[in-house]
């Protein structure tokens, strides 16, 4: 139930399995504002070899920020060269902002690479999920990228974050 | 006097349905497309749509059919 001027989120979970090439999905939301329902839409390119894309190739091509022991495991880096004769300036399209945070390079030579780190926010350490972040370049076509991301936190023990053992507990 | 009465209440009678018929719920997407770009294959990506109830009566969302 939304009042009037209230607003939430939906948030869509694409799944690429097999698809090839452009993809396009147009979930529909029922209301009870009655027919016609309103959809959203999803397009994708899938690429069943994104080692070789242009005129980007990111490395790795998916983020896995795993973490099975209590060292906790915050950030993850990831290299992107630059495949084209121009310099390319990345943009962030889309992230999760409150999960994460990312670090980009302001630009990146032709023929070059760049790092770039994404980092966990301390309130999403003990979180598990599949999310991703969208980029966009300058090239001709302003290319997007979409990286998927994958946390599972399974620790026996203490739960990331926390430093029980450590220090003192309980009262002053 | 009566006349004038029975005039009056129609009129608030009238304007209460008029009232009534406006009250209606209303679902906005903002940005309801969004363009992954690249996206590798045996993957799983997502993105939050914000939807927004602009209508005069509150907005019940039912369900999402998957499309």
């Amino acid at each position: 139930m939304l009042a009037v001027g209230d607003s939430t989120t939906l948030e869509i979970i694409f799944s690429t399995k097999t698809y090839r090439n452009r993809v396009t999905k147009r979930p529909k939301v029922v209301t009870n504002e009655g027919p016609p329902d309103k959809n959203v839409q999803i397009i994708a390119h899938i690429v069943q070899r994104p080692d070789s894309t242009y005129p980007v190739v990111m490395n790795p091509y998916k983020l896995d920020l795993s973490q099975f022991t209590t060292k906790v495991r915050d950030k993850i880096s990831f290299k992107i060269s630059n495949v084209s004769d121009i310099e390319l300036h990345p943009t962030l399209v889309a992230l999760s902002e409150d999960i994460f945070e990312l670090e980009l390079p302001d630009k990146i030579p032709a023929g070059g690479e760049a790092e770039a780190v994404l980092k966990l926010k301390k309130d999403a350490l003990e979180l598990s999920f599949e999310k991703s972040f969208t980029l966009q370049f300058d090239d001709e076509k302003t290319s997007r990228f979409t990286i998927p991301v994958k946390r599972t936190v399974r620790v026996a023990g203490n739960p990331p974050g926390t430093t029980a053992g450590k220090g003192t507990r309980g009262g002053k | 006097m009566r006349k004038t009465i029975t005039l009056f209440l129609g009129l608030v009678f009238i304007l209460s349905l008029s009232g009534m018929a406006l009250a209606a719920p209303r679902l906005t997407i903002e940005e309801s497309t969004f363009n992954f770009g690249f996206v590798p294959q045996h993957s799983k990506v997502s993105h939050s749509f914000v939807l927004r109830s602009t209508g005069d009566d509150t907005l019940k969302i039912v369900k999402v059919v998957p499309g």
